[in-house]
């Protein structure tokens, strides 16, 4: 977090003066614009482009930075434009089981597989969303917990609305999935940050993070960069060990209960 | 502060709460002679570990338990290495079973009821089974009765199946197969519950062998190292679902707090002490069945699915 503040605060320094040295630094180069009378576009990048998850990990907080080129924008965050960022983890499948009452006892009834969920989608924005752009440009882009299909067909079911409802409601309990309508903050006519906070089960893998430059509900620009998710230092080593070699790691846990019993048995043995 | 990151339960746990754990099962097993996984396993579920990952860890956990009971018997000469063996080979054979069986159930998203109906139906018919014969003791004593001499000598149907051996060490001459089959039973268990199977082998052995009790007590703890050792190596081969961080801290606190609970079991009389393991046994299988019963207040649950 304290890195990630001072290179925030690097930036807000030298972002004014010397714009242009950010662009060379920029995740992707801005794509070309389209109309000559307004050619802004955005640019942004992300605080922590590698987590590590360690033995300390307790989550953490991110900050999602970008600046707009070419702003016509007066005053800070004057209205006159709109981010939205989208950071996605990588999709996995899932089975979500509903209990039923049999006999008296709660047990999980058939499950519905879903065959791609973002493990983290989170939306941040300047404000709702909903009233940025059109619901066609949204769903166009993905943008919105709303506009996922996660891999199942589903049309006009109850039965399986409240299925998929519930899926919402239960990774929105894990902050798994988050939507923030005042995630974006404009600092300066050009400037913005978002942070997005990771829990701690936090998911492994490759994150998509895609920002989003809207005016008057129109996209104007996007720009995207990634992050790296990955268990570090013994965590890491245990965690390929259990998958990769499990007969050894499953050794290696008898023989660290062997030894400590030994250690124990020894360190208070009474003759 | 004392926040730790489990590897393979991929959640983040504390710390001291952890060693607690294990320390506070370590105390009540060597306060009353269990293995004590009866009462980690679900303790672990409680807390948040998942199901399988809570087995696996709390049979490596019981490795651990296990040494240094086995060692403190050893010396004591209640190992009967022969009978041992013989469970050891029924064990590991139903050990086989049990984790088999427990993957299948986890893809099939039962695991976590199936672990707590069998909780509940053990539990609670050992429970109440041991209230009921240390309420009778307690009684007999206070009425100045000797407590009931075990009956040497009757011959039951077990007696009449074949493949006998003698047994030196126990001063039995007896079919292989009542051991080989108990051995199965209790090694199904320990790769089901997490459980060194303690609860079920002693008063089988006891009743049915007709065993000196000392004997069934020490060759009991010796052979759960070798059924929960193969059990543990199975689930991590098989199941994943072994995580070392979390049985390191539970050992540790176990080490230490079975050695205190050893010196407080030694200040109670036997039958108290049994009356209040039974106590506990129920009030564990009144906690699982509770969960079971009660409307709960999330009917949806997610299960990542694997290998897919």
């Amino acid at each position: 977090m304290m890195r990630a503040a001072i290179l925030f605060l690097t930036l807000l320094l030298t972002v004014p003066l010397g714009a242009p040295a950010l662009a060379q630094q920029g995740v992707v180069p801005p794509p070309p614009a389209e109309k000559p009378e307004s050619k802004e576009t955005v640019q942004s990048d992300i605080s922590t482009r590698e987590i590590a998850i360690e033995s300390n990990f307790t989550g953490i907080e991110i900050l999602i930075f970008g600046s707009i080129d070419f702003s016509d924008a007066r005053t800070p965050g004057g209205g006159t434009y709109d981010v939205i960022a989208v950071v996605r983890g990588p999709d996995e499948p899932i089975v979500l089981r509903k209990k039923e009452r049999v006999a008296g006892i709660w047990v999980n009834g058939p499950g519905k597989t879903y065959g791609n969920v973002p493990s983290f989608y989170a939306v941040l924005s300047s404000r709702p969303f909903r009233a940025i752009a059109s619901d066609e440009t949204l769903k166009e882009l993905g943008i919105g917990l709303s506009e996922l299909d996660f891999g199942r067909h589903i049309r006009g079911d109850s039965e399986e609305q409240s299925f998929r409802t519930a899926l919402i409601r239960l990774k929105e309990k894990k902050d798994l999935f988050q939507e923030d309508d005042d995630g974006v903050t404009f600092i300066g006519r050009s400037l913005f940050r978002a942070t997005v906070a990771l829990p701690v089960n936090v998911p492994t893998g490759r994150y998509l993070v895609d920002v989003y430059l809207f005016r008057d509900g129109e996209l104007k620009s996007e720009s995207q960069g990634t992050l790296q998710v990955t268990k570090a230092g013994i965590e890491a080593l245990l965690y390929r060990l259990a998958f990769e070699h499990p007969f050894l790691y499953g050794l290696l846990g008898v023989a660290l209960a062997v030894m400590m019993g030994l250690a124990g048995w020894y360190a208070f043995r009474r003759d | 502060m004392f926040q730790i990151y489990l590897p393979i339960a991929e959640i983040s746990v504390n710390l001291l709460v952890m060693l607690g754990l294990g320390a506070t099962v370590g105390f009540l097993s060597g306060m009353f002679g269990v293995g004590g996984g009866f009462l980690l396993t679900p303790f672990l579920m409680l807390s948040g570990i998942p199901p399988a990952i809570a087995v696996a860890t709390g049979a490596n956990q019981i490795v651990g338990a296990s040494v240094s009971g086995t060692l403190a018997q050893w010396r004591r000469g209640n190992v009967d290495l022969q009978m041992g063996s013989i469970l050891i080979a029924g064990g590991v054979a139903g050990a086989i079973v049990g984790v088999l069986l427990l993957k299948v159930l986890r893809e099939a998203g039962q695991a976590g009821l199936i672990i707590s109906l069998t909780y509940v139906f053990f539990l609670g018919g050992i429970g109440a089974l041991m209230l009921w014969e240390s309420i009778n003791a307690i009684r007999r004593a206070r009425a100045g009765k000797p407590a009931s001499a075990r009956k040497s000598g009757q011959h039951i149907w077990i007696h009449g199946l074949p493949l006998k051996v003698r047994f030196p060490r126990s001063r039995l001459y007896i079919s292989i197969i009542p051991p080989l089959v108990i051995g199965g039973v209790v090694g199904l268990l320990a790769s089901f519950l997490g459980v060194g199977g303690g609860f079920i082998m002693v008063p089988a052995m006891i009743y049915l062998l007709r065993m000196p009790t000392n004997i069934v007590i020490g060759t009991s703890i010796f052979q759960i190292i070798f059924v929960t050792a193969i059990v543990t190596l199975l689930h991590a081969t098989l199941n994943h679902t072994l995580d070392i961080v979390l049985a390191f801290l539970l050992i540790a606190g176990g080490v230490v707090g079975g050695q205190f609970g050893v010196r407080a079991g030694q200040k109670l009389r036997g039958e108290q002490l049994r009356a209040l393991l039974a106590l506990m046994v129920l009030a564990v299988a009144f906690r699982i069945l509770f969960d079971l019963v009660v409307r709960p207040s999330e009917f949806y649950s997610i299960i990542p699915l694997t290998g897919a």
